[in-house]
Formats: C-alpha cells, structure tokens, sequence
C-alpha cells in the first residue's frame, strides 16, 4: 500500500464539513447549525466536523441563492477547497432559486457556477434531511478519493 | 451534588437522546410537509395553484396534440408553504410527510410530480373539454332533483347552457301554453287562477 493509499484510508472516516452562506435567509443555516449542535442530531457520529476554514474541508454545504453582491466571494471561497470535494447544494435557494428566483439582485442557481453533487431541497430541509444528503455527499466523496464502500 | 447526582441517575436510565438516524429509525411528525401531489382525478387545469405558488414551481401547459393538459410541481423549486393546498378549489393537492429529499445532482430535473390529464369529448357536440368530478357535479345541483348530474357533466360549457335555455324556457313568464305558476313566490293565492 502506497503512503498516498494509506493516508486516504485514514482520512475516509472524516471528512470535514464547511459551509458557505450564499445570500441566505438563515433558516438553511439555522437547520446546519441544529445538525451539527444538537445531540440528536448530532452529524459528528459520522465523523463529520464543521471546520472554520476552507482550506480543510472536504464536504462543502452551500445555502442560500447566490446573491450578486456575495457571488465573487463564494466562488473565491470555494476555489480555496482542495480537491476531492463534494459540492452539497441545502435548501431550495441554491438549486434553482426557490423563492427569490428570477430576484433582480440573485445570480443563481448555483451550478450556472459552481458543480454541485448533492441536492437536498427544502424551505429548509429537516436535519435528517440534511444528514441524509451528508451521507450521500460522503460515498460520493469516496468515489471520488477512489475508495469505493 | 444532589443535582448532579438526579441528572446523572436520570440520563443512565433514559439512555442517549442522539437520534439513531441516519444508522436506524427516526420519527416523522404526521403533519410535516415533505412532498406534493397532484390527484389527477380531481385537478381541472384552473390554475388557482400555480397563480398562488410563492415559488413558481407549478406549472401547467396544454399537451402539443391539444388532448389534455399537464401539470408539474417541481419539487426542487417547492417551498412548502402549502399555499396550494389551501387555494386548489378541488381539493386536489395533498402534501404528504415524504422528507427523503436528498438526491444526486444528476437527478435535479427528474424531482417531480407530474399528472397528465386528458379532455374527454362532450357528449353533444364532441369538443374536448374536461368533465367536472361527478362528486362535484352532484354537490353543485344538490338542490335541484330535475337535474342529471351524470348527464351534466358530460356536456361542455355551451352546450350545458343551451340544455339549461331549453329546461327553463318553458318556466319563463308569458311562454305560450305556459304559465307563472312554476314561480313559487305568489304560489299560494294564484294557484288557482291562471289555469285555463
Ligand atoms: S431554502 Fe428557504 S430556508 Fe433555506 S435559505 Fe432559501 S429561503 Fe431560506
Ligand atoms: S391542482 Fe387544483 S388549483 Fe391547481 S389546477 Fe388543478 S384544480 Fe386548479
Ligand atoms: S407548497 Fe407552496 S411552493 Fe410548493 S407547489 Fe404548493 S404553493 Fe408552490
């Protein structure tokens, strides 16, 4: 087994979460933040940690609509986080708009910039919900690391 | 330390309080709205729900060859608000507690609820039009037995009108061989009377 093999192997039991707030209500971040925090939730059983920069995530959750005015911002944001990663789209906003789309001020939906890889809709989605797009985001993300199962 | 002691004690018996899922059950309140759909038995096309829809993801276009129409709800643009719901004067929304929204990118477009419905042509003139529910038709005339509702909602609009001329020329007032003995408000003193 190759060092490379070998340290991905060690890695696949966390990949770490950031999340990205593209314009927002705050009722998907609200939903994250329950995920994470709350015990019954809890999204760290999966070894899943949210980490405060992007540099060192691997699964990046993104709220929100993708306003003009954040747009740039995101997309440097999202450029900084090394790949493998896995794009999770939370919430109606970023995957087509939801109710702001068609807005004079909204850039989105997000994959006119960005490629997402998991959806999970919602106005917001239930924390098992998101869990489940979380779970869905990992075995995506270790098709993608080449570690299937 | 008494407190912390009854804290201790009472998390020992009751257990963790982590939701099993995603790794076993978790509990789904009945009324949680998770998904939308269209009964196809019910929808007449009006378009209340779509006019309605906070987020625009009702759509309901003619079908190309003109048979029937369909209806879309997007479930990625959804918002849940149930507006639908509330405005569809046929009660043919239902919500259900489906939360098992999270999907693959790929899949985007094919999150939806879709009902196609087709005209039926009129029992008089065969145009296509689409026939009212017969529970409706038969709420709609409950007050009157002369009439057919199994009859009437197979005829279109016109032809429901001239059916309706037909019955109800011979209660107008002054029609030949006819009297206004059929209006019921000086019933009692000219019932007699005017009988030839
Ligand atoms: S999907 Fe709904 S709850 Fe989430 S950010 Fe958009 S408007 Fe807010
Ligand atoms: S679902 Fe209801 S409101 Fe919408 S078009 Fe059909 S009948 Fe009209
Ligand atoms: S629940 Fe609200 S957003 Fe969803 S289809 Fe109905 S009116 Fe539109």
């Amino acid at each position: 087994m190759s060092m490379d093999t070998w340290l991905k192997k060690m890695s696949v039991r966390s990949p770490w979460l950031f999340r990205i707030n593209a314009g927002s209500c705050n009722g998907c971040d609200v939903e994250l933040a329950t995920t994470a925090c709350i015990p019954r939730y809890d999204v760290e059983r999966l070894g899943c940690k949210y980490c405060g920069s992007p540099r060192h995530a691997d699964i990046v959750l993104i709220t929100g609509p993708l306003t003009a005015r954040v747009r740039d911002r995101v997309l440097t944001v999202w450029n900084e986080i090394p790949e493998p990663k896995v794009t999770v789209a939370v919430g109606i906003c970023p995957i087509s708009g939801g109710v702001f789309r068609e807005g004079y001020s909204i850039e989105g939906p997000i994959d006119r910039y960005i490629p997402v890889d998991v959806n999970v809709p919602g106005c917001p989605p239930r924390p098992q919900a998101i869990l489940e797009g979380v779970v869905l985001a990992r075995s995506i993300w270790l098709k993608k690391l080449g570690l299937e199962g | 330390m008494a407190g912390f002691l009854k804290v201790l004690v009472r998390n020992l018996m009751q257990g963790p309080s982590t939701d099993p899922f995603p790794l076993g059950e978790t509990f789904t309140p009945q009324r949680l709205r998770g998904k939308v759909h269209i009964n196809p038995n019910l929808c007449m096309g009006c378009g209340v729900c779509r006019h309605s829809c906070t987020a625009g993801a009702i759509d309901i276009r003619q079908l190309e060859d003109g048979t029937g129409f369909k209806i879309t709800v997007w479930q990625n643009a959804c918002c849940l608000c149930a507006s639908c719901r509330h405005y569809c004067p046929m009660g043919a929304i239902t919500i259900d507690n489906n939360w098992h929204s999270a999907h693959a990118a790929e899949e985007k477009y094919d999150k939806v609820e879709q009902q196609i419905i087709r005209y039926e042509p009129c029992s008089h003139c065969g145009s296509l039009m689409r026939p009212l529910p017969l529970e409706r038709v038969r709420a709609l005339y409950a007050n009157d037995d002369s009439l057919d509702p199994k009859l009437l909602r197979t005829l279109c609009p016109k032809c429901r009108q001239i059916e309706d001329a037909k019955r109800n020329s011979c209660k107008l007032p002054g029609a030949p061989g006819k009297s206004a003995s059929a209006n019921d408000d000086a019933a009692t003193p000219a019932s007699a009377a005017p009988t030839a």
